[in-house]
């Protein structure tokens, strides 16, 4: 299995930098969401990673070895990219499209992977049609299957549920987490923060440079701190009392008490434990995440002060 | 060779599902057929004046009652021969024409549907690229060519004197279709390519590979005036010369293909 690593990537356009020194690291098994508002470098960060644009600073490379002109077309093999775009030959048959894709990877039976992926992606019925004749989603999902045909170790998804229904918004969603399953090293580029929330295993933040990196969690403790939720069936004012010698911050509010943690799965065994031995009927516990769509906007707000 | 082959199949696919783009090819070789047949045989049945008797003709039938091809033939075979073998070298446009907008379209026509990045992140080659490109326009071309040529020679066995379609066989006329024709419209189609990748506009890389129409017409007027013989060493030397051409022109084609600004400058 394969590992990327971007290094120090910058690309400049004349006089305009479009990405400033951005380094990660995507390691097999992993989901890594690349975030950022439009016009943040990711397109142009996607398309280095590829090799289709060269950096103007930095590398990348797959495994040790450097993206270049000359490696460029064999660490591609390595590599697949789903586009913006789903840019499939509107004239050609899904299976035709898929073939001519197959063959360009050097595929030994490339019928047989065709007839695998249409089987994967539910599109064996449309096989024949035309790609022009195929809604919104079903061409995203032909380009899905593209992208996959020749089992690439890592996978560059450049906004892979846009536009999709729900369902076929999940259905996608479901393929990513078993890329990762498959100990695929899966890049996601994305406005959709729910989905991030849902599958990410780490997100980037990007606005030409680098915001943040780390793990959803980590990114939200850092900016909002951790929060215990606890619902109680009596007034919960008495029991906050219990829990201020050992936590600096807990608020009581009607039936609720807020206490802020550092670590919410190894604290919170022992505040339900005090609460119960206090004689608290403790209705519900849950940790109290802000969402990411805050911890991003938050960052980004940072990022522009 | 396994991927130009991948991407030759799909252009080829393409081409059959969009025929109409043959249409001006097809009324090319139309012409390049019919004009020589106007002139040798309607002309002269519909008067009634032969063209051994008119004086416009003498020195030509005189030059080619010379060879030893056509000296077996009568003076009036002798002329229908010349004409129909100058005439030829109108067929080498028939592929020029049939290919040219393919040929142009090539990389614009991708940009511009948005199909060449996904094409572009795949182990492909920029020189297999091309090479797949300019095939996707010439095979047509070709076989389009071939097709006319069967047909001319048809219509020659059918309707010109006894004798004249065999001066079609010679090698002068064989090297005109099979050899400089192909390499023509290869350098043609060459010149196209090479534009489309610089442009984003297919009408711009249609004008420029439609320059070597120019040089190709000015051969037929230079033969027609008999200031050029268009023999089998003259068309070997031409087409020597529009071998090297195009190696050059591959060469540059690939250095002109520059990945980053199609991705990230065209619109």
């Amino acid at each position: 299995m394969s590992t990327l690593v971007a290094s120090h990537l910058t690309r400049r356009f004349d006089a305009r930098v479009a990405v400033d020194d951005v380094s990660f690291e995507l390691a097999p098994g992993e989901i890594f969401a690349l975030l950022g508002p439009n016009g943040a470098g990711k397109t142009t960060t996607l398309r280095m990673l590829t090799g289709l644009i060269d950096p103007s600073g930095g590398s990348v490379s797959i495994d040790g070895e450097t993206m270049s002109r000359t490696a460029g077309p064999r660490l591609r093999g390595h590599i697949g990219f789903l586009t913006e775009a789903p840019g499939l030959w509107d004239r050609l048959t899904v299976r035709a499209n898929l073939l001519v894709y197959a063959r360009l990877h050097g595929i030994t039976n490339p019928a047989r992977a065709v007839d695998e992926a249409l089987d994967l992606f539910d599109i064996t019925n449309r096989q024949h049609d035309r790609a022009a004749q195929l809604s919104k989603g079903l061409k995203q999902r032909v380009a899905l299957a593209r992208t996959l045909l020749h089992e690439p170790e890592i996978v560059l998804l450049d906004e892979p549920t846009s536009g999709l229904d729900p369902e076929s918004a999940r259905d996608v969603r479901d393929l990513i987490l078993r890329l990762r399953g498959e100990r695929r090293a899966v890049l996601i580029s994305t406005h959709n923060l729910d989905e991030v929330q849902r599958m990410a295993d780490r997100v980037a933040v990007l606005r030409t440079r680098l915001v943040a990196l780390d793990t959803p969690a980590a990114l939200r403790t850092k900016l909002f701190g951790s929060r215990v939720l606890v619902r109680l069936g009596d007034t919960a004012a008495r029991f906050a009392e219990l829990l201020r010698p050992a936590f600096k911050d807990v608020r009581a509010d009607d039936r609720t008490l807020s206490i802020a943690v550092d670590d919410v799965e190894r604290v919170t065994p022992g505040i339900v434990r005090v609460l119960v031995q206090a004689g608290a009927d403790v209705v519900s516990v849950m940790a109290d995440e802000a969402p990411l769509e805050e911890v991003y906007l938050r960052l980004l707000e940072r990022e522009t002060r | 060779m396994r991927r130009v082959a991948a991407l030759l199949g799909k252009e080829l696919a393409d081409l059959r599902s969009n025929p109409a783009i043959f249409i001006p090819a097809i009324i090319t070789g139309v012409i390049s057929i019919a004009m020589p047949f106007v002139i040798a045989i309607a002309i002269p049945y519909i008067t009634g004046e032969q063209l051994a008797s008119s004086s416009d003709f003498r020195v030509a039938l005189e030059m080619y009652r010379d060879q030893p091809a056509t000296r077996r033939l009568d003076p009036e075979g002798a002329i229908q021969a010349m004409i129909f073998q100058q005439f030829l070298i109108l067929l080498v446009l028939t592929p020029v024409a049939g290919a040219m907008s393919v040929a142009a379209y090539a990389v614009v026509g991708e940009k511009q549907a948005r199909t060449l990045e996904p094409l572009l992140a795949t182990p492909i080659t920029t020189f297999e690229l091309l090479v797949a490109k300019v095939l996707g326009a010439l095979v047509p071309g070709i076989a389009l060519v071939i097709i006319c040529f069967a047909l001319y020679l048809g219509g020659v066995a059918l309707f010109a004197h006894p004798g004249v379609y065999r001066t079609l066989f010679f090698p002068r006329a064989l090297l005109t279709i099979f050899l400089l024709g192909p390499l023509a419209s290869l350098a043609a189609l060459q010149l196209a390519v090479c534009v489309s990748s610089r442009v984003n506009d297919a009408r711009s890389a249609q004008q420029v590979g439609a320059l070597i129409i120019l040089p190709i017409s000015v051969l037929l007027v230079a033969e027609f005036t008999n200031d050029v013989q268009l023999t089998s060493r003259v068309v070997l030397l031409i087409s020597a010369f529009l071998a090297v051409f195009n190696v050059g022109l591959m060469a540059i084609g690939i250095r002109l293909f520059d990945r980053e600004s199609i991705l990230t400058r065209w619109k």
